[in-house]
């Protein structure tokens, strides 16, 4: 980015941290997650927050069918574990019920304080799924991390970490670091990811973590990594607590 | 603020040396250790029955570091915790050039008074602008000049190893051990605590210091983090940097809301700053010492193809087993070589894809071997050749007939004066210990690497390779533009 669309990137992002902050969090929603790191250049799925069904259906109509609703709150870490994300919503009638169903069945499992609305966002198109992440290393500061994305991501480990801040060949070299990385380069018949986009994303968190080191943790999990370009789907962001 | 690289220069390079505090009851190992000491060694005691030992030692004693009566570069300081910062003090009084505190109780006790103790001396060492090494440490070794702190350690020799250690077991083994293999250091610092001067400050001297090619070190923890990566990464870039990690200090955090954080264990993140400062990272004492060994004795290479050549079929199986396991291909030679092998190999009971089964070959012939070397210096498939040299076949023989193992040395010297490829021997030591450490120490002295078995050959050799690539890394297609 040029240097003024950095600044303005950079003050769009204090302005969501200010925010959470004067709402009395340091764990960001999804969609203050995305707001600040698609300010800061990182290709995220357009995502907002509805509190009703109805306005649900009319977000999902703005961003375009197929659309995904996951749970907006502030207690729960693993959102789909109890039933907070639903896929593949293909209309106003499948977003208002899918609406209800995750407000039930989270207040069910976390009870009503728990349900904060949902986030709307498009269906992202397949690609593979990769994490990054950061977090700051009480030694060294700020560390990314680059590995294979999903669910399975802490039983495997397959993961590489680089300090900030990285130089562009350090974002090529931890790519091509895991052991998954075949999978990237076009496993079983499926097309190559597109390395590029993904090293850009990781040149643009190093400079994200640079300026701002009220950022505790970050996740990115998945990056949906396609042939042509790569989208973070889900985003947390955990600022410092003072 | 840094301490100045010169000031380190002075402390490494002593004219005259003061112990502090020597005693009976340790054997005066100070003392005694600096026995080989090429300049003036003093000794500074007060306790009557200590002077008298002192004496005896022929080491002139003062009641002062004030006292003696010309400049002192390099002190060591081995009196209890409540006088050290008597003596500190002293050394800042007389313009010292550096002090060793050996004494220990400080802040690694985790009790009050040691923090304390050591909050205090550090902050008149900072004011007092003193090069203070440790505290809780071994302190310095310079074998060129004598500078010891084990009287085991060599001395009147030169290495090319600079060594930095926060344990002074583990500086000290690196010495002691790395003799037996032939790596001999330029200096080494054991810095303990390293209140004053931190792992950063040496490597930035060794980064700099002309008589130092390659650089290992022990690390805990560092005080600065972001300084000991900018210092890793410049001395990295100048020279081979191998670093040893010690402890397993921070597991992954528990309260970790993000997978990064949770999977950001200390082992983790050290892993990639070495990697990221174009440094290597080894796991033990043993592989500090093979990778060093490596780096000193092999020439540089760049591919992963090696030519394996062992004396039994059992073996190459083995040795082809372990180099594949250490990430080495091991490929077919070229036509020309298997041509040329076809007219004087013999395959009963021997064989010669890759590796070469060549006992049958060589012990009939002994001129065979050099002409089976020449075959893999000239082979365009091969990048790097690795031998089996058979205590359980020889080491008996070479008691009986010592120009056996000669005439051996004198093939593998040739072949490293014609071929620019990386070379190794594994050299077991089987049943016969002792004549295997004679026939290493043999091939060691004629310059040749020796590893004690082939997991250790094959994973020296590929971290060596895998090394010095990143020392010509073609910085500017590196950086990131502004």
């Amino acid at each position: 980015m040029s240097d003024s669309a950095t600044e303005a990137g950079n003050d769009r992002v204090a302005e969501i941290f200010a925010a959470a902050r004067g709402a009395g969090r340091h764990l960001l929603s999804e969609v203050e997650a995305k707001a600040a790191l698609g300010a800061a250049g990182v290709p995220v799925t357009p995502t907002r927050l509805a509190d009703s069904a109805a306005e649900a259906a009319a977000i999902a109509g703005e961003l375009g069918y197929p659309v995904v609703l996951k749970v907006v709150s502030d207690t729960i870490t693993h959102k789909s574990d109890v039933g907070g994300v639903e896929l593949s919503l293909d209309d106003a009638a499948a977003v208002e019920a899918a609406y209800g169903r995750i407000r039930a069945a989270v207040e069910a499992a976390a009870g009503a304080e728990a349900f904060g609305g949902v986030s709307v966002q498009p269906m992202a198109a397949a690609g593979a799924e990769v994490i990054m992440g950061m977090t700051q290393d009480p030694q060294f500061g700020p560390v990314l991390m680059f590995g294979l994305g999903g669910v399975l991501v802490e039983v495997l480990k397959d993961v590489a970490f680089r300090v900030v801040p990285l130089e562009p060949h350090d974002a090529a070299e931890m790519i091509r670091e895991i052991k998954a990385f075949p999978v990237l380069e076009g496993y079983r018949g499926a097309p190559p990811a597109d390395l590029a986009a993904l090293e850009s994303i990781l040149l643009s968190l190093s400079d994200f973590a640079e300026a701002h080191p009220e950022v505790q943790e970050l996740d990115l999990n998945p990056i949906l990594a396609r042939h042509d370009g790569a989208t973070a789907v889900d985003a947390r962001i955990v600022l410092t607590p003072a | 603020m840094p301490i100045s690289l010169d000031r380190l220069e002075r402390v490494l390079n002593p004219s005259a040396v003061a112990v502090v505090g020597d005693k009976r009851a340790s054997g005066y190992m100070w003392l005694n250790a600096l026995k080989t000491f090429r300049g003036n060694l003093y000794s500074v005691q007060v306790d009557p029955r200590e002077v008298e030992g002192i004496a005896a030692l022929g080491v002139p004693n003062f009641a002062s570091l004030t006292e003696i009566p010309e400049p002192i570069d390099y002190v060591v300081c081995a009196v209890p915790r409540k006088i050290a910062p008597i003596i500190v003090r002293d050394c800042i009084a007389a313009k010292v050039g550096g002090v060793t505190l050996f004494t220990s109780g400080f802040a690694e006790t985790g009790e009050a008074e040691g923090i304390a103790l050591q909050e205090q001396i550090g902050a008149l060492a900072r004011e007092g602008d003193l090069a203070l090494i440790g505290p809780n440490c071994m302190g310095l070794h310079n074998p060129r000049l004598g500078v010891r702190f084990h009287r085991d350690q060599p001395h009147g020799r030169t290495g090319d190893v600079g060594f930095i250690s926060q344990s002074g077991t583990h500086g000290m083994h690196f010495s002691l051990v790395g003799a037996t293999r032939g790596v001999v250091c330029s200096a080494l610092i054991s810095f303990g605590n390293g209140i004053v001067l931190e792992a950063a400050d040496y490597l930035d001297y060794l980064a700099a210091d002309a008589g130092t090619r390659i650089i290992g070190m022990y690390i805990e923890g560092a005080r600065d983090g972001r300084r000991f990566v900018r210092s890793l990464r410049a001395a990295a870039a100048r020279k081979p940097v191998v670093v040893w990690k010690g402890g397993q200090t921070r597991a992954g955090s528990a309260a970790a809301r993000s997978h990064t954080a949770a999977l950001a264990t200390d082992q983790a993140v050290w892993e990639a700053i070495v990697r990221q400062a174009g440094a290597l990272s080894v796991e033990s004492l043993d592989e500090m010492i093979d990778v060093v060994h490596a780096l000193q004795r092999t020439k540089p290479g760049r591919g992963r193809r090696v030519a394996l050549m062992a004396m039994t079929g059992g073996q190459s199986v083995a040795l082809a087993d372990a180099f594949a396991r250490a990430g080495w291909e091991v490929p077919r030679f070229a036509d020309a070589t298997y041509a040329q092998l076809g007219e004087f190999f013999n395959v009963i009971g021997g064989s010669y894809q890759n590796p070469l089964d060549m006992a049958g070959t060589i012990m009939t012939d002994r001129a065979a071997l050099d002409r089976l070397l020449d075959l893999m210096a000239d082979d365009p498939n091969v990048d790097a050749v690795a031998m089996e040299v058979s205590a359980t076949f020889a080491a008996q023989r070479w008691e009986r007939d010592p120009e056996e193992l000669a005439a051996l040395i004198r093939s593998l010297h040739r072949f490293r004066e014609r071929s620019d490829k990386p070379f190794v021997t594994a050299l077991h030591p089987s049943y016969v210990e002792a004549a295997a450490l004679k026939a290493r120490d043999a091939l060691q002295e004629a310059g040749l690497p020796v590893f004690p078995s082939f997991e250790r050959a094959a994973n020296a050799l590929a971290k060596s390779v895998a090394l010095r690539p990143s020392l010509h890394p073609g910085e500017a297609g590196r950086r990131r533009p502004a």
